[in-house]
């Protein structure tokens, strides 16, 4: 399908790869959205809406910078996820950008879990507590570092180029 | 806006499917049993409302703003 962007001008995604979040994100509603990458080897991708043009959101593989970032999903989300193991979750933080890389901050507390098979996602509030939705991104990895380190994950399926 | 008195025991029910019972009430705190189908997302305020407001302003994000592979 075609989709499009105030930031990228209308790009193409393959109908199979477009995200379902039933219940929308977080105060942001509309149920079809697709994650695509501006660049590879960058750490960030986007949530874009499939509908609305101007709305799409950095976000993260929280892990690059937060080696210990624990995500715990409830039963009820998990249900309406389908997920039954947590191979099967593609998790994603969303990310505040700012052009002061200090101000940089990430959603540790609401995370985007994606199915990675069926394409169901839905951001949750993490069961595992303590986590602000304003964490500083670069409070414990550097930028340099988490580059470093996708260049070792593939890319997400869903991921399509723009 | 409604506002009504409940005691201890007592319930609210929001349209057909959704139930507020008071279990307890204890100083300036009330604790709440919330019975509601699994499709109706119940959360505390202040969380939800702090995660609406980070998605609102990410959502506001330039590609500018993000850190490139040339940075």
């Amino acid at each position: 399908m075609d989709i499009d962007s105030t930031r990228f001008g209308t790009f193409q995604v393959d109908d199979d790869l477009v995200l379902t979040f039933p219940d929308g994100l977080i105060g942001l509603s509309g149920k079809r959205w697709v994650l695509v990458a501006q660049q590879e080897g960058v750490p960030f991708y986007w949530l874009h809406s499939a509908d609305q043009p101007d709305i799409a959101l950095p976000v993260t593989n929280p892990w690059l910078f937060f080696s210990d970032y624990e995500v715990r999903v409830s039963d009820d989300d998990a249900g309406i996820l389908g997920l039954d193991s947590p191979e099967d979750a593609e998790i994603y933080c969303v990310v505040r950008a700012d052009s002061d890389l200090e101000e940089c901050t990430v959603n540790l507390a609401s995370p985007v879990i994606i199915h990675q098979a069926t394409r169901v996602g839905r951001q949750i509030i993490n069961d595992a507590g303590g986590y602000s939705v304003r964490h500083h991104l670069f409070s414990e990895v550097e930028l340099n570092e988490a580059k470093a380190l996708v260049a070792d994950i593939p890319m997400p399926v869903e991921a399509t180029a723009v | 806006m409604l506002v009504i008195t409940r005691k201890t025991g007592e319930r609210v029910c929001l349209g057909d499917d959704v139930t507020i019972t008071v279990l307890d009430v204890s100083g300036t705190s009330v604790r709440l049993g919330i019975e509601a189908p699994s499709d109706v997302r119940v959360y505390r305020y202040e969380i939800w409302v702090q995660v609406q407001e980070e998605n609102r302003a990410a959502a506001q994000s330039s590609v500018d703003d993000l850190p490139s592979a040339s940075s």
